[in-house]
């Protein structure tokens, strides 16, 4: 006879996204989401005192079921690499700027970060980590970006509410005449940033198990 | 285990400089200003100016526009310092700047509190980053994509990419023009000097070609002028829209007249 609890467990083992509890509503035909979120901490408690190498994580507005930490390094074994493509040190600040201050423009990013944005954005926005949401009605009416829910799941947010709260709030310079601050100003310009590679781990080093050869002639699958 | 003082000879200032990779001028300040042990509301300008200058040699630009933006900040501090230079009123404080300047200062530190604030929150998002690398869940679909796709998680950045694709796709195809070389002055006016050579004047139209293509022309227009302008060759137009002609510039015979070479339109060779 299979439960509820059961279907909630595939569910989420089959579904690429986190699913909402709505979802999980509609789907069991429940009579409210409340309901579906009951099942999904039953699962999650029935997995923990299984001590199960799955858990059920609440991110992104729904249920993922993923693996525990302690197995990780089995995964990365079968996976062949070390670690997954993290992002660089602009990346993130640059999406800490995005999480907390969303929707918000290039120049904005810029006059905070004091240092061109666009190559990070672009990285960005490739990675699925923003979208743009729109224009800003100022002069040269720029995108407007804001956090995906790719974001939220790749950091394990439920919602952006989850973000560690700042002291004050995040005020951004006015954009400053001519000779003043830095970080104004140099809005145009297609040169790659410093951020252009992203990729900070991974790169160097790929499984060696071939012995003595050179960086980047390890076979790769 | 390199950064023994074993190294050291090999700098050859006192000064050992430990660069990290600062992302940008606000990125270096606050590294300045905390290991200064500074209040950030309350920012030496003196202590701080010299010491990002001298940072500033060492830290490597990645790229122009970076570097731009690390000198725009070095100006900055180089100015307010500056302001500390001028001799200040008896009654005023160690650190005494006019207003302009001091709204200068206070905006830089409000930037740089920002900044502050931000680098914590980029670490905090680093660190849960890392956690969540070590966690594995489905990313691909198991199961067959849904009927209709949902049209909101599809952003224009997303659809513009396709788009690109599909016309990169499409130039690949196409066949292409084959281009001869690209016209060089400087080999028209080889040409010319090698044709100067033998003859002792020649027609632009013969160099150029009676096909009238407009880049050969120009080319050979150039080339013309530029050894006109050269002293190598002088250049004679009868009549407006008129041949014009190709002379050997006679540098060997000395005409007793310049005005003669003058009217012709040449310029004083030096």
């Amino acid at each position: 006879m299979t439960e509820l609890i059961d279907v909630v467990e595939a569910l989420l083992f089959a579904s690429d996204s986190p699913v909402e509890a709505e979802r999980i509503q509609e789907v069991l035909e429940l009579h409210s989401a409340a309901a579906a979120r009951e099942l999904v901490s039953r699962l999650r408690e029935r997995l923990d005192s299984e001590g199960r190498a799955l858990q059920v994580m609440e991110a992104g507005g729904g249920f993922r079921l993923v693996t525990r930490p302690e197995v990780a390094q089995w995964l990365v074994k079968l996976a062949r690499s070390r670690t997954r493509s993290r992002l660089s040190r602009p990346a993130l600040e640059t999406l800490a700027i995005i999480a907390y201050r969303q929707p918000v423009s290039r120049p904005e990013v810029d006059a905070i970060r004091g240092v061109n944005s666009e190559a990070v954005l672009d990285n960005l926005l490739d990675r699925r980590m923003i979208r743009i949401a729109g224009r800003k009605e100022s002069p040269g009416r720029p995108f407007l970006y804001e956090t995906t829910r790719e974001f939220l799941v790749a950091f394990g947010l439920r919602d952006v509410a989850d973000l560690p709260k700042v002291e004050g709030e995040l005020v951004v310079p006015e954009p400053v005449p001519s000779e003043g601050g830095a970080g104004d100003g140099r809005a145009a310009g297609p040169v790659p940033e410093p951020g252009a590679g992203e990729v900070t781990a991974a790169a160097d080093s790929p499984q060696q198990d071939s012995g003595s050869g050179g960086p980047g002639v390890a076979p790769r699958g | 285990m390199t950064d023994t003082a074993t190294t050291a000879p090999s700098e050859q200032s006192g000064l050992t400089v430990r660069v990290e990779a600062f992302v940008g001028p606000l990125d270096l300040l606050l590294h300045l200003c905390r290991t200064n042990e500074m209040d950030l509301s309350r920012m030496s300008v003196r202590a701080i100016t010299d010491q990002y200058l001298a940072h500033l040699e060492s830290v490597r630009f990645q790229d122009l526009e970076t570097a731009g933006a690390f000198m725009v900040m070095a100006a900055t501090l180089i100015y307010l310092k500056s302001k500390l230079l001028l001799p200040a009123g008896p009654d005023d404080d160690e650190e005494a700047l006019d207003e302009e300047a001091l709204l200068l200062k206070q905006e830089l530190e409000q930037r740089l509190k920002e900044y502050a604030r931000i680098k914590a929150l980029g670490g905090w998002l680093g660190e849960r980053e890392a956690e969540q690398a070590l966690l594995f869940g489905r990313t691909v679909a198991e199961l067959p994509p849904p009927e209709d796709i949902p049209l909101e998680d599809l952003s224009i950045h997303l659809l513009q990419r396709a788009l690109q694709r599909l016309i990169d796709e499409q130039k690949r195809q196409a066949p292409r023009d084959v281009e001869p070389n690209p016209l060089s002055v400087l080999e028209r006016m080889n040409e010319i000097l090698e044709l100067l050579r033998h003859t002792w004047s020649l027609l632009f139209s013969s160099v150029a070609g009676a096909e009238r293509i407009r880049a050969e022309w120009v080319v050979t227009l150039l080339a013309l002028l530029e050894l006109v302008r050269l002293g190598q060759a002088r250049a004679r137009q009868a009549d407006l829209f008129g041949e014009i002609v190709i002379e050997q510039h006679a540098v060997s015979v000395k005409e007793p007249n310049p005005q003669d070479q003058q009217d012709r339109g040449a310029p004083a060779n030096d």
